[in-house]
Protein backbone atom coordinates (compact mmCIF):
# COMPACT_ATOMS: atom_id res chain seq x y z
CA UNK A 1 0.00 0.00 0.00
CA UNK A 2 1.52 3.51 -0.83
CA UNK A 3 1.54 5.59 1.84
CA UNK A 4 0.35 9.12 0.83
CA UNK A 5 3.35 11.12 1.39
CA UNK A 6 3.64 13.82 -1.44
CA UNK A 7 5.88 16.24 -1.84
CA UNK A 8 4.80 19.92 -0.66
CA UNK A 9 5.47 23.18 -2.60
CA UNK A 10 6.32 25.80 -0.35
CA UNK A 11 7.20 29.99 -1.06
CA UNK A 12 9.19 30.83 2.53
CA UNK A 13 9.08 34.43 3.08
CA UNK A 14 12.98 34.26 3.81
CA UNK A 15 13.95 31.14 1.60
CA UNK A 16 12.13 31.10 -1.09
CA UNK A 17 11.00 27.63 -3.15
CA UNK A 18 11.12 24.72 -1.26
CA UNK A 19 9.48 21.11 -0.82
CA UNK A 20 8.81 18.83 2.03
CA UNK A 21 7.30 15.53 2.87
CA UNK A 22 4.68 15.50 5.32
CA UNK A 23 6.41 12.35 7.04
CA UNK A 24 9.16 14.83 7.37
CA UNK A 25 7.11 17.41 9.79
CA UNK A 26 8.35 18.16 13.36
CA UNK A 27 5.37 18.23 16.00
CA UNK A 28 6.20 20.80 18.87
CA UNK A 29 2.57 20.09 20.94
CA UNK A 30 3.96 22.55 23.71
CA UNK A 31 4.60 24.96 20.65
CA UNK A 32 8.00 26.90 21.86
CA UNK A 33 8.28 29.54 24.39
CA UNK A 34 6.94 32.96 22.17
CA UNK A 35 5.63 31.07 19.48
CA UNK A 36 3.21 28.88 21.77
CA UNK A 37 0.57 28.76 18.93
CA UNK A 38 2.86 27.45 16.34
CA UNK A 39 2.80 23.00 16.45
CA UNK A 40 4.16 21.83 13.31
CA UNK A 41 7.62 22.80 11.95
CA UNK A 42 10.12 21.69 9.15
CA UNK A 43 14.36 21.48 9.77
CA UNK A 44 15.53 23.11 7.04
CA UNK A 45 19.58 23.42 5.79
CA UNK A 46 20.35 26.23 3.48
CA UNK A 47 23.18 26.18 0.72
CA UNK A 48 26.43 26.93 1.92
CA UNK A 49 25.00 27.12 5.68
CA UNK A 50 25.36 23.47 6.40
CA UNK A 51 25.93 23.87 10.26
CA UNK A 52 22.78 25.80 10.58
CA UNK A 53 19.09 24.35 10.87
CA UNK A 54 16.60 26.32 10.94
CA UNK A 55 12.91 25.24 12.47
CA UNK A 56 10.60 26.77 10.15
CA UNK A 57 7.11 26.80 11.48
CA UNK A 58 4.91 25.57 8.74
CA UNK A 59 1.41 27.32 10.45
CA UNK A 60 3.57 30.86 9.76
CA UNK A 61 5.67 31.20 7.16
CA UNK A 62 6.99 34.04 8.19
CA UNK A 63 8.75 32.46 11.32
CA UNK A 64 12.10 30.47 11.30
CA UNK A 65 14.41 30.30 13.83
CA UNK A 66 18.16 29.02 13.34
CA UNK A 67 19.54 26.49 15.33
CA UNK A 68 22.69 24.27 15.21
CA UNK A 69 24.23 21.54 16.76
CA UNK A 70 25.60 23.05 20.00
CA UNK A 71 28.57 20.16 20.00
CA UNK A 72 29.91 21.64 16.80
CA UNK A 73 30.67 24.86 19.24
CA UNK A 74 30.91 23.96 22.69
CA UNK A 75 32.82 20.57 23.11
CA UNK A 76 32.45 20.34 27.26
CA UNK A 77 28.26 21.07 26.72
CA UNK A 78 26.67 18.34 28.91
CA UNK A 79 22.93 19.21 29.79
CA UNK A 80 21.06 16.67 31.56
CA UNK A 81 17.63 16.53 30.36
CA UNK A 82 14.96 17.19 33.26
CA UNK A 83 12.53 14.15 33.52
CA UNK A 84 9.70 15.85 32.44
CA UNK A 85 11.81 16.04 29.06
CA UNK A 86 12.44 12.39 28.89
CA UNK A 87 8.83 11.76 29.77
CA UNK A 88 7.22 13.97 27.45
CA UNK A 89 9.61 12.87 24.55
CA UNK A 90 9.08 9.40 25.06
CA UNK A 91 13.02 9.60 25.05
CA UNK A 92 14.83 5.92 24.52
CA UNK A 93 17.66 4.99 22.64
CA UNK A 94 20.27 7.86 22.23
CA UNK A 95 20.31 7.71 18.34
CA UNK A 96 16.71 8.30 18.19
CA UNK A 97 16.93 12.15 19.34
CA UNK A 98 18.93 15.35 18.45
CA UNK A 99 19.59 17.96 20.32
CA UNK A 100 19.84 21.26 18.98
CA UNK A 101 20.28 25.05 20.11
CA UNK A 102 18.55 28.44 19.16
CA UNK A 103 21.42 30.82 17.61
CA UNK A 104 20.74 34.17 18.03
CA UNK A 105 22.56 36.71 14.98
CA UNK A 106 22.99 40.21 16.37
CA UNK A 107 22.43 43.02 13.62
CA UNK A 108 25.52 42.53 11.19
CA UNK A 109 26.32 39.43 12.44
CA UNK A 110 28.45 40.84 14.61
CA UNK A 111 27.84 38.84 17.53
CA UNK A 112 26.77 35.44 17.58
CA UNK A 113 25.05 33.28 20.92
CA UNK A 114 23.40 30.25 21.51
CA UNK A 115 21.12 29.30 23.56
CA UNK A 116 22.74 26.37 25.61
CA UNK A 117 20.04 26.65 28.80
CA UNK A 118 17.13 25.44 26.80
CA UNK A 119 18.04 22.95 23.94
CA UNK A 120 15.07 21.87 21.19
CA UNK A 121 15.01 18.29 21.62
CA UNK A 122 13.75 16.49 18.98
CA UNK A 123 12.75 12.51 19.06
CA UNK A 124 13.16 11.76 15.50
CA UNK A 125 11.04 8.34 15.90
CA UNK A 126 7.93 10.19 16.84
CA UNK A 127 8.93 12.89 14.83
CA UNK A 128 8.67 15.09 18.03
CA UNK A 129 10.17 18.38 19.58
CA UNK A 130 9.88 19.83 22.66
CA UNK A 131 12.37 23.27 23.88
CA UNK A 132 13.17 21.74 27.31
CA UNK A 133 14.78 23.96 30.04
CA UNK A 134 17.71 22.69 31.71
CA UNK A 135 17.48 22.46 35.52
CA UNK A 136 21.30 22.32 35.78
CA UNK A 137 24.34 22.84 34.67
CA UNK A 138 24.41 26.89 34.68
CA UNK A 139 24.26 27.64 30.99
CA UNK A 140 23.27 30.53 29.76
CA UNK A 141 20.48 31.81 27.41
CA UNK A 142 22.49 33.84 25.33
CA UNK A 143 26.13 32.19 25.74
CA UNK A 144 28.60 34.35 22.94
CA UNK A 145 30.04 32.22 20.78
CA UNK A 146 33.62 32.80 20.46
CA UNK A 147 34.87 34.12 17.74
CA UNK A 148 37.63 31.79 17.13
CA UNK A 149 35.30 29.15 17.10
CA UNK A 150 33.66 27.08 14.01
CA UNK A 151 31.09 29.65 12.95
CA UNK A 152 27.30 27.45 12.35
CA UNK A 153 27.23 29.85 9.48
CA UNK A 154 30.31 28.12 7.90
CA UNK A 155 32.75 30.20 5.88
CA UNK B 1 -6.77 36.15 37.93
CA UNK B 2 -7.48 34.63 41.26
CA UNK B 3 -5.73 36.43 44.43
CA UNK B 4 -5.93 34.13 47.30
CA UNK B 5 -4.08 35.14 50.74
CA UNK B 6 -1.73 32.39 52.54
CA UNK B 7 0.09 32.36 56.01
CA UNK B 8 3.21 31.02 56.39
CA UNK B 9 3.16 26.79 56.09
CA UNK B 10 -0.37 27.14 54.37
CA UNK B 11 -0.69 25.49 50.98
CA UNK B 12 -3.12 26.38 48.05
CA UNK B 13 -3.91 22.89 45.71
CA UNK B 14 -3.44 23.38 42.00
CA UNK B 15 -5.20 20.13 40.70
CA UNK B 16 -5.40 16.89 42.20
CA UNK B 17 -1.03 16.98 42.17
CA UNK B 18 0.02 20.47 42.24
CA UNK B 19 0.70 22.00 46.32
CA UNK B 20 2.19 25.12 46.82
CA UNK B 21 3.38 25.77 50.51
CA UNK B 22 4.68 29.24 51.77
CA UNK B 23 7.46 28.17 53.39
CA UNK B 24 9.33 31.38 54.43
CA UNK B 25 8.31 35.12 54.41
CA UNK B 26 10.91 37.63 55.13
CA UNK B 27 10.00 41.45 54.18
CA UNK B 28 9.84 41.74 50.11
CA UNK B 29 10.85 38.01 49.62
CA UNK B 30 8.59 34.46 49.74
CA UNK B 31 9.90 31.70 49.86
CA UNK B 32 7.59 28.96 48.33
CA UNK B 33 7.80 25.19 48.35
CA UNK B 34 6.46 23.52 45.14
CA UNK B 35 5.39 19.82 45.16
CA UNK B 36 4.67 18.33 41.48
CA UNK B 37 4.52 15.56 39.50
CA UNK B 38 8.30 15.31 37.80
CA UNK B 39 6.39 15.09 34.49
CA UNK B 40 5.45 18.81 35.04
CA UNK B 41 8.13 21.79 34.40
CA UNK B 42 8.53 24.30 37.10
CA UNK B 43 10.73 27.31 36.44
CA UNK B 44 10.71 30.67 37.71
CA UNK B 45 8.84 32.71 34.99
CA UNK B 46 11.74 35.02 34.06
CA UNK B 47 13.41 31.86 32.87
CA UNK B 48 10.80 31.28 31.00
CA UNK B 49 10.30 34.56 29.91
CA UNK B 50 14.04 35.44 28.62
CA UNK B 51 13.94 32.26 26.37
CA UNK B 52 10.66 33.57 24.71
CA UNK B 53 12.73 36.94 24.30
CA UNK B 54 15.64 35.08 23.27
CA UNK B 55 13.49 32.82 20.24
CA UNK B 56 11.67 36.25 19.17
CA UNK B 57 15.01 37.89 18.60
CA UNK B 58 16.20 34.55 16.94
CA UNK B 59 13.63 34.65 14.48
CA UNK B 60 13.81 38.24 14.08
CA UNK B 61 14.92 40.08 10.96
CA UNK B 62 18.31 39.82 10.39
CA UNK B 63 21.19 41.60 8.07
CA UNK B 64 22.04 38.17 7.09
CA UNK B 65 21.28 36.96 3.59
CA UNK B 66 17.98 35.14 3.20
CA UNK B 67 19.85 32.21 2.24
CA UNK B 68 18.98 30.24 -0.74
CA UNK B 69 18.53 26.60 -1.37
CA UNK B 70 16.42 25.55 1.33
CA UNK B 71 16.04 22.11 1.84
CA UNK B 72 14.97 19.40 4.82
CA UNK B 73 17.77 18.95 7.02
CA UNK B 74 19.38 15.19 7.47
CA UNK B 75 19.22 15.18 11.38
CA UNK B 76 19.72 11.64 11.45
CA UNK B 77 22.33 11.42 13.74
CA UNK B 78 23.60 14.40 14.21
CA UNK B 79 25.67 15.83 17.04
CA UNK B 80 26.00 13.98 20.29
CA UNK B 81 23.69 12.97 22.98
CA UNK B 82 22.93 14.29 26.66
CA UNK B 83 22.33 12.56 29.45
CA UNK B 84 18.81 11.99 31.01
CA UNK B 85 18.86 13.27 34.75
CA UNK B 86 17.54 10.67 37.69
Amino acid sequence: MEFADREIALDLPRFGACTYRESEVIAFPWGLPGFATLHRFVALSLEGQQKFVWLQSLDDLSIALPTADPWQIFDDYAPQLPPYAVSSLDLGRPEDFVTLCVVVVSPGAAEMTMNLLAPVVINLQTRTGRQVTLETGGYSVRTPIPRKAPSPAGA
Amino acid sequence: MLVLSRKLNQAIMIGDDVRIVVVAVDRDTVKLGIEAPRTIPVHRSEVYEEIQRTNRAAAGETDQPPGEGAKVADLGGKGRKPAAKD
